[in-house]
């Protein structure tokens, strides 16, 4: 399962850095797989804040200090019913696994 | 003056290039593009920072709303309820002006030119645009019942359906009203503003008068069937908060007002006659698309293509939030409206700069109803465009309800409300 997750991530940098080596290397550049990440982790931002940075302190569960892998499990996690929530659990299942992939990667703490 | 612009502009960029900032990424025309958004609530207001955020700031958006500061809708029935007060959901335009770049205009769009591309303010001024946003929110049809629109006039009834002056006179009336006394709720046939809205309503006057009143009662006057949304959740809540509290009528068609003696009129019903008058009546797109000839369904709902928002029958102009006709399962909400907001702005980032539209756009919705002060039930979906149907479908499995009331999902409802007012004008 790890091992499956890990790939399907590096699939997505994969995507983002083969863009890069065409010509687009400022990390701020556009190009339509960053918007359409960046729109798709959006939809994050209505609960948990703009760029995943939580307004609301411990009014809401915080996720802006996750990695990716982390988010990424987590998420699938609760896609799966391995773990629960008030409404996490829910949501979750509404995406696919790569989305959830992209939604990591674009959310997930930058070193 | 679009002479004045364009050396205006050039010059910036000139400016640009000589302190040795990076070219810019876009082609020309998207930095030069004018977008104008109509509504700075929770879909205009997300729309207009997220097109400066997707664009890189390269995009210039003017936001024109009439309204001074931004007041919640969802949590306004706790003002309603005494238990807050409307200071409490109100947020600054500021974070969208100093922080995102946004021109904001404090006026009213009186008319749109779909031909000559411009909108017209209540002030005389012209704004011409190339990318059109409307989120103008709700329309109220006070002529759907006899005598609503004088009554509503002289504050004898009272809608409160937009968070503001309503919403505090709704409290006022409420907490003026004798021990013993009678609070009238009149609710339209679906679709209208916030499906769980009226419920959750009764909730909070109902907990008013229990901690307050406690000989008075609410009638509540549904058009509908049955509860409209949280129906469980809400009947149980009913029962085990406010027993002898609440008087749940549905099936009741409000058709007439009489202010004289503070009575309502139905189609097939007994007259009501009470203290406060709380009449929602039927609703439809806000009256700037309608006038616009934008409400293609029966002039009510304006149909917009799912994957960008623009409307079916005006180019370049895009609509979002509560004025649309819904895909199936997709409630008239705040948090759509913001959801909405973010598909169309990354849709026109990308057309600005020769992009393809992105072909899976997501959008979700959560809805928090308070019970009482502190406990709080949610409905949850998530909708994924299907490109052979060219709409969104509710993804099967997904989203659901609450198990019961409770305290977390109470503070989660306030958590969910700062992030999504600072992810709308912050």
């Amino acid at each position: 399962m790890k091992t499956k997750l890990t790939r399907s991530r590096q699939l997505v940098m994969a995507c983002t850095l083969g863009l890069a080596s065409i010509g687009l290397a400022h990390a701020e550049k556009l190009d339509a797989q960053r918007i359409n990440n960046l729109s798709l982790a959006a939809t994050c931002a209505a609960c948990h804040g703009t760029n995943g940075i939580n307004v609301a302190g411990d009014m809401m569960h915080p996720i802006n200090h996750y990695s990716a892998n982390q988010l990424q499990e987590l998420l699938m996690a609760y896609k799966s019913d391995q773990r629960q929530a008030t409404i996490m659990h829910q949501l979750a299942k509404g995406y696919s696994d790569e989305q959830i992939a992209i939604i990591a990667e674009v959310l997930g703490k930058k070193d | 003056m679009n002479r004045r612009l364009f050396l205006g502009q050039s010059a910036a960029l000139m400016g640009a290039s000589t302190v040795g900032v990076p070219k810019l990424a876009f082609a020309s025309t998207a930095s030069k593009a004018k977008i104008v958004v109509v509504g700075a609530g929770y879909g205009g207001g997300t729309a207009a920072k997220y097109i400066r955020m997707l664009s890189n700031n390269s995009i210039d958006v003017t936001l024109i709303e009439p309204n001074s500061e931004f007041i919640s809708c969802p949590l306004s029935n706790l003002v309603v309820g005494g238990v807050e007060p409307i200071s409490a959901l109100t947020s600054s335009y500021d974070g969208l002006v100093k922080k995102h770049g946004v021109n904001m205009i404090q006026d009213r769009v009186t008319k749109i030119d779909t031909q000559k591309k411009h909108v017209k303010l209540a002030s005389g001024k012209d704004v011409p645009y190339d990318k059109l946003i409307l989120s103008p929110g709700i329309g109220m049809n006070m002529d759907s019942v006899e005598g609503l629109r004088e009554a509503n006039a002289a504050g004898v009834t009272l809608q409160a359906w937009t968070a503001g002056k309503e919403t505090v006179a709704l409290h006022k009336q409420l907490a003026e009203m004798p021990d013993g006394g009678v609070f009238a709720l009149a609710i339209p046939l679906a679709p209208y503003r916030c499906p769980p809205g009226p419920y959750e309503r009764t909730c909070q006057v109902a907990n008013y008068m229990k901690n307050n009143k406690p000989k008075s009662k609410i009638i509540v006057l549904d058009a509908n069937p049955s509860i409209a949304s949280k129906g469980g959740l809400f009947s149980k809540a009913w029962a085990d908060m406010y027993d002898g509290l609440i008087d749940y009528r549905p099936s009741h068609n409000l058709v007439a007002v009489d202010a004289k003696t503070k009575t309502l009129k139905f189609e097939l019903a007994d007259d009501v006659k009470a203290d406060v008058l709380n009449v929602l009546p039927s609703m439809s797109a806000a009256s700037l698309v309608v006038d616009s000839d934008l409400a293609t369904v029966n002039n009510r709902w304006a149909e917009v293509k799912f994957l960008n928002f623009e409307s079916v029958v005006a180019k370049d102009v895009h609509i979002i939030g509560d004025s649309i006709q819904v895909a199936p399962g997709m409630p008239k909400s705040g948090h759509m409206a913001n959801a909405q907001a973010k598909v169309t702005a990354a849709a026109i980032v990308a057309e600005l700069n020769d992009f393809p539209i992105n072909p899976n756009p997501v959008v979700t919705n959560t809805c928090y109803s308070f019970v009482n002060g502190r406990e709080v039930v949610h409905v949850a979906s998530v909708h994924q465009y299907v490109a052979a149907e060219q709409t969104f479908r509710t993804v099967e499995g997904s989203g659901g309800l609450s198990p019961a009331p409770s305290r977390l999902e109470g503070v989660y409802a306030w958590g969910w409300a700062r992030n999504i007012w600072s992810d709308t004008v912050g």
